[in-house]
This record gives structure tokens, sequence and C-alpha cells, in this order.
């Protein structure tokens, strides 16, 4: 098909809007995603590996380059209470954390989003102490699942910059209102150096309108009371305005995204969870995270031996994409569900993605096979090796022999 | 194919050079067409003073980013290595990061035609009296210089990282090449002198590599350790047993942790001239790992198997000349000085000045800004009639 004036048009504004590449660590990928929304409010307490975010952004703002408030705070639970102070009065406001810390700031996590306040928060996924470790675990920002948080995961340190652009616009919107966590694996992605494409100021105008609160902004000029003490006599309409507000978050994202692609080019083909190979797939693992990389290969290299198999990256896990990705899911005959996170003495032991995977296929007359991959705790990895076994595992499950196991452990010691 | 560099550097020290050798190489790799990226053992941080870590960057010319990132990304070490790059000799001596992971051979990942390079004074052949064997030869690559030791964060621009690159592209023109290398650091730098460091140092590591013969180098005595099932061991988490409660004078004579003696942690040891020793106890009181052992006779003897090397002894010793802070690759054993001293007053302390040499090295307060190297003077022994042997 012959271009027309109006298809160069677009891609030249589409080429326009990126600025230069550079070689970015995840969080200073991070770091440049909070410059170019023009933050103002910044929170730092340290903590590995979301530090790493802190001191890109103390250097950029040192350097001149983002003009923000960065208020050091004396723990993760006052770092977090001032993001969200700073938002009421309608600044826009960043903050993160990691495993431990984050767990130690959750009661004011969890004010924010009842509150309905949409500061952005990078969570660097850290397995939860005791015994110490650094490395990734999800259990962190899983413990948001069910407080009414935007949830999502970058898969690289480019997703990464993008992320904290999508993040605060679909947050801040006044359909939405909530706040916005957006996960990172720690070390594999936190802290691996990659060259990354850095949008244009400018382009990020277009994409992120300014952050208006309207009438529940508190300033001198609007002097109001937010978060009186209420009682039996409103939590329940609160709760369901919350309930109203997550819904309705599915259809302020496939918007973003739409005009995301359509600001800086294709990049996302569907916005909550990505597709690799699964066109004509019978298996399909779908797993959270980095992972994508070792899964990815994994598959594309059992398709070069004619093996039918896909992956799935789950990008959103809050809002939970219930009709997208049982629509997606019922056209395969087994699913792997791979859970760097545990939730022990859930139903059957398994991992926290697959209980909501098996609860959103449930409806379905026709079921595919569902098996279960706990791995990669405290940082473990996952190898290219890991991911085909896990791929066969589930292939043999859509067999339904009925001896399968439906969980199994990935790279233990046994 | 993908090729695999290693930087091993002390932990926080050497933190930034480490870091930015990553990066330079995936730039410079870039800018030749090729795909690239680096990242840091991350299990290594927060990283301790002196402690081995490891940086790497990964370079392949037909891979897309996504495969080489599955196959190195996802991975906390390397299998093998193209390069092992050491930008503190004294790591020769074996590394042990972390307390699980036992003290390693420092050519451990050193494939079979890899190199490794280290920047160092000392000869190949001296280096190797403390490098395991391999079954399998392997090149061995000096650059002359010191290890370029920075204070916590702090960055030391003295040109080593310039040297490394250019050093890289001399035993390994498949990561990167000398022409690619210069004119990264022309268009980065607008410094022809820092193109002309690489330059020099490619030129020189060219008539530096060395062959290793299979089986050349040392038995390597340390085991490294077998972790356990997870259901070998108690099921109520993790629980290390206590440094045994006690002590007694002499040599060894106080409670250790045997289970991480962090000794590869030290490039430079102290040295003790007992007999300049006015017993003020300071060195005892004052070292931050309780390395010291009152003896019977008044001394303190030092235990090497867990001194890291931090120079605190020889700071506040008040003697001149009496402690002094020595190159740890002169020294091929942790045995007891003062076992040497009561043995032989006056070899241990002809043996301590040969050692000491002319040179005293000292790390000025502000960080960063390098090293100091002053002469020592010669203090004539000071023995007793009792310590002078019939
Ligand atoms: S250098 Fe001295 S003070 Fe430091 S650890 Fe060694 S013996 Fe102790
Ligand atoms: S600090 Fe020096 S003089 Fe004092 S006890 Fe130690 S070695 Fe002797």
């Amino acid at each position: 098909m012959k271009q027309t004036e109006t298809d160069t048009a677009v891609l030249d504004q589409r080429l326009a809007a990126w600025d230069r590449k550079e070689l970015l660590n995840g969080c200073q990928a991070v770091a440049q995603g909070v410059r170019l929304a023009d933050v103002d409010v910044i929170s730092a307490y340290p903590i590995r590996p979301y530090t790493e975010v802190m001191d890109a952004l103390s250097k950029l703002i040192a350097d001149g380059k983002l003009d923000a408030e960065y208020i050091i705070a004396d723990s993760e639970h006052s770092q977090f209470e001032i993001v969200k102070h700073a938002s009421s009065v309608g600044a826009r406001a960043f903050a993160g954390s990691s495993g431990t810390g984050w767990m130690y700031g959750f009661e004011a996590l969890v004010v924010t989003a009842t509150d309905r306040l949409p500061p952005l928060f990078l969570v660097g996924n850290r397995a939860l102490d005791d015994p110490g470790a650094f490395g990734v675990e999800h259990n962190d920002a899983m413990a948001l699942r069910d407080m009414g948080w935007l949830l999502c995961w970058a898969t690289t340190a480019q997703e990464a910059l993008e992320h904290v652009l999508i993040g605060y616009r679909v947050a801040e919107d006044s359909r939405v209102r909530m706040p916005m966590a957006l996960a990172m694996d720690g070390a594999f992605l936190t802290h691996s150096q990659h060259m990354v494409q850095v949008p244009t100021e400018e382009a990020v105008a277009r994409f992120l309108p300014r952050y208006d609160l309207g009438p529940r902004r508190l300033h001198p000029d609007n002097p109001i009371s937010i978060a009186p003490q209420v009682n039996e006599d409103w939590v329940m309409e609160l709760r369901r305005q919350n309930w109203e507000a997550a819904r309705r978050a599915k259809g302020v994202i496939v918007q973003a995204y739409q005009e995301f692609n359509e600001i800086f080019g294709e990049r996302y083909a569907t916005p909550f969870f990505s597709e690799f190979m699964t066109d004509d797939a019978e298996t399909v693992l779908i797993g959270v995270g980095a992972v994508a990389m070792p899964a990815r290969t994994a598959v594309r290299r059992l398709r070069e031996q004619g093996r039918k198999v896909g992956y799935i990256g789950l990008r959103w896990f809050r809002p939970f994409p219930t009709e997208e990705l049982r629509e997606c899911l019922s056209r395969f005959r087994a699913v792997g569900v791979l859970d760097r996170n545990f939730a022990h003495g859930s139903p059957d032991c398994g991992g926290i993605v697959l209980h909501d995977v098996r609860s959103c296929l449930y409806p379905l007359a026709s079921r595919p096979a569902v098996v279960n991959f706990i791995g990669g705790l405290g940082g473990r990895d996952i190898s290219i090796a890991d991911c085909t076994r896990m791929l066969e595992i589930t292939g043999k499950a859509a067999e339904r022999a009925g001896d399968e196991e439906t969980v199994t452990w990935i790279g233990l010691r046994e | 194919m993908i090729k695999r560099v290693e930087v091993n550097y002390r932990g926080i020290f050497q933190k930034s050079l480490g870091k930015y050798l990553g990066s330079d190489i995936v730039m410079i790799a870039s800018r030749m067409g090729k795909v690239a990226f680096s990242n840091g053992r991350y299990s290594d941080s927060p990283e301790r003073n002196g402690i081995p870590c490891k940086y790497f960057a990964f370079v392949a010319e037909d891979l897309s980013e996504e495969e080489l990132e599955a196959e190195c990304g996802a991975k906390l070490d390397i299998d093998e290595a193209d390069v092992s790059v050491v930008v503190d000799d004294t790591m020769v001596k074996g590394v042990e990061p972390w307390g699980w992971h036992g003290v390693r051979p420092i050519n451990e990942k050193v494939h079979e035609k890899g190199c490794l390079l280290v920047i160092t004074r000392h000869q190949p052949e001296d280096l190797l009296k403390f490098i395991a064997k391999k079954p399998y030869p392997y090149r061995l690559a000096t650059l002359e210089g010191d290890a370029s030791l920075a204070g916590m964060w702090v960055f030391k621009d003295d040109l080593t990282r310039e040297r490394v690159l250019g050093a890289i592209a001399a035993v390994d023109p498949g990561i990167i090449s000398i022409e690619a290398v210069e004119a990264y650091l022309l268009d980065k730098t607008k410094d022809a002198r820092r193109a002309g460091a690489a330059r020099e140092a490619y030129e020189a590591t060219l008539r530096r590599v060395r062959l290793v013969k299979p089986g050349e180098g040392i038995n390597w005595s340390h085991p490294v350790p077998v972790l356990p099932k997870w259901h070998e061991f108690e099921d109520t988490g993790i629980a290390v047993p206590a440094v045994p409660r006690g002590f007694k004078l002499g040599p060894r004579g106080q409670g250790r942790n045997d289970r991480f003696k962090r000794g590869t942690t030290k490039t430079h040891r102290p040295v003790i001239r007992f007999d300049l020793c006015i017993e003020c106890t300071l060195c005892w009181l004052e070292c931050p790992d309780g390395c010291f052992d009152p003896t019977e006779d008044g001394l303190y003897d030092v235990n090497y198997e867990v001194c890291v090397g931090c120079h605190k002894c020889a700071e506040v010793c008040p003697e001149p000349e009496c402690i002094v802070m020595v190159d740890e690759l002169r020294f091929e054993n942790d045995r007891s000085p003062w076992e040497h001293w009561v043995r032989d007053p006056q070899g241990y302390i002809r043996w301590a000045e040969e050692k000491k040499g002319k040179e005293r090295v000292h790390f000025p307060v502000v960080t960063g800004t390098g090293r100091e190297v002053r002469e020592g003077t010669y203090v004539p022994p000071k023995l007793s009639g009792a310590e002078t042997p019939a």
C-alpha cells in the first residue's frame, strides 16, 4: 500500500517523540520517567534495590535537570505519608521502596488508596526478610492486591520508563484516582544497564495532562477537610466507589495505551498483558516481570523444534484483566502459571497469580488445564532450561492423565 | 556468539570503576553495531570495604538484545568468561564474596580461549604462585599499574579506566576494538590524553600476554561449600552456630567465626615490629575486626586470616615504623608473626624489614584523592638481652 502524506506526517511525529538513546539501568530509567513526568514532590528513604532510583533522582535535581521538592524521610512510613499529603494538595508525587521497607510503610499505603490519591510508587521487588536477602520476590508488591491500588510490572528498563508516564496518566484520571505501584524485578531489571530510548518532553506533554484534583484539592483557597471519622455510616458507600473506580480503570488503561501508541509508535499491541508466539499455541506459560526474557527464548527454541508453545507476560495485576485473559487463555489446552511469590496455605498452596488466573477461567465451559510453578524466590535465577522444563510439564498437563502435580517448585535444591 | 567480560573489583573502593568499565564496554560495542548490556553480581552488595565483587558486560553480534539478556541477564554469575579483569592484583589470592561461597580461584571462570587480565606490578610467574591450576591452557595478561582504590562511592580518575579498555581490546578484539575504544573516548571526553592512555595500554598488553600451561599454578586448597537441600536442615530457619565464647592468651586465642574469615578482602596487611611495640593496646582495641591476639609477653599478635587490611592499626599505632601496611602479594601464608618473632627475634626483624621495603602507602582521609607513597625510615632493632638468641 502506498504511504499517504498523512501517514508520513504521523510517522514523522512519532519519530520526533524520541529524543536520544542513553545507557540506563532500570532504576535510572524510572528516574528519567519521573523527570519527564515533571514530578513536583519526591520523598526518599533508602532500601536496596529502590535506593538507586532515589540516587538517580537526587542527581537529576542536583544537575538542574529536574525541579522538584526532594524530601528525605525518617522511615518508609513517613515517606509514604509525605507523598500522600503532597498528592492531596495537587502536587504530582513520587516515592518508592522494596521488600520489608515497603511493608513497614503499609498503613500509609492503605490510606493513600482509601483517600483516592494518585501518587506513583516504584517497588523494586525484593524478598521479605528474614533471613536477609536482596533478590527479587514479588510478595512485597503483591501485598497491595486487595487495597484499591493500580499494580503493574515492567519487563524492561524501556518499559519501566514508559510506565511511569502511563502510570501517572491512568492514576490521575478523574475516573480512576487510585495510587499506582510500578513494580520491577530487583537486580535483573533494577540494576542491569541497557540502551534506553528517552522520549522528548514535548511528546510527553502531549500524552500526560497536568494533574488536576479539582474540588478535592487541599489548598488555602479551597479549605476542606478530608478523611474525617465516618464509622458504619459511610464506609460501605466509599468502598463501593473504590470498587467502581477499579472497574473503570480498565477502560482508562486501554485508552492510555492507545494514545501512547499514537504518540510514540506502536509499542504495545495489548495493554494488560503481552503475548509471545501464542497464535496457534496449545501450551502457554504465563508469568510476571523479567522472567519474560528466558521464557520467550525457551519458547522460540521450542518453536524451532515445531512445538506449539507460547508465553504470556502479565503486565497489569490490578485491575486484573479478567475478561481479556479469560478470552485469551481459553484458546489453549494447558496453561502453566509461574509465580515468583508464595501464598502458603492458600488453595493448593499455590502462588498468588495462580489463584487469580484459575478464578478468571472458572466461568468457561471448557477450561484449559492449569498447573502452577513456584520459582525464582529470593533472587534465585530462572534459566532458559527451567522455562523449557516448565513448558514441558505444562504440555503434559494438557493430556489430563490425572497424575499431574498442581504445584511444582523450580530451581529448588531438592 | 556471546562474549562475556567480568571485572573483579574491590567493593566500595572500586565500585565506580567496575560499573564504568561495564558501561563503557556496552557503549563501545553498541557503537560497533553490536548488542550489549551490563550488570553487576547483585548479591555482592551492599558492598563492604574491600570485599571482592564483580561487574559484567555481555556483547554479541548475532543475537537480539532479548536473547542476549535471556542468556545472561537472568543469572547471578557467569559460567565462563572470555576476559576476567582483575583491577586489584591481590585478588589473585582468591575471592570470597559471601560466607556461603567459599574462597574461589580468581581464574575460576576463565575458559580455554579466555584471558585473565591483571593490573599489577608483579611478574606473571609471581602471580601464578597464588592462582589455581586449570586443566586447559589459557592466557594471562598483565597491565602495569596499581590497584586504583577510591573511597566510598568516589571514582578515582587516574586513567585506569581508559587503560583497562585498551587492554581488553588487546586481549580480545572480538569484544571491542582499539579503534572503537579510542573513538569513543575522544567523542566522550574530547581529551586526546585519554584515548592515548588506552592506545598505550593496548600496545603494552599485546606484548605482555603469556600462555598458562595446563596444570600450571597451585592446587586449590579451599573447598566450595555444598549447601543443603531444603529437607536436609532444620525447618525452623537458618541458625548459624555461635562463635564459641572464650579467650586465651596467644595466637588464635580469641573466639572467631571460622565460616567466613574475610581475609581475601585485603590489599595490604600490617607488618609489626614487635621490638618497637610499647604495649599501648591501641591496635588491639581499635581493630574493627578484632584481629589482634594478646600474648603472654604483653604483645599483640595479628591473625592474617581474618585481617581485612583496613589500615586502622597502622594509623593508630603511636610508634613510628612499628605497624606498617605492606602489599598483600608479598606474603605466601597467614602464619602467626608473633611465633616467628619469639622463635627468632633477629631473623623476624630482618624478615619484617624485607617485607616492608622502602615505600609506605597511605590513603588520605579525603577519599578519592588516591594514595600517598612516602619513603619509610629504618629504625634499628631494640632488642633486650632476653630476645637476643644465644
Ligand atoms: S588492617 Fe589492622 S586494624 Fe584493619 S583489620 Fe587488619 S589488623 Fe585489624
Ligand atoms: S598500637 Fe603499636 S605500640 Fe600499641 S600495642 Fe599495638 S603494636 Fe604495640
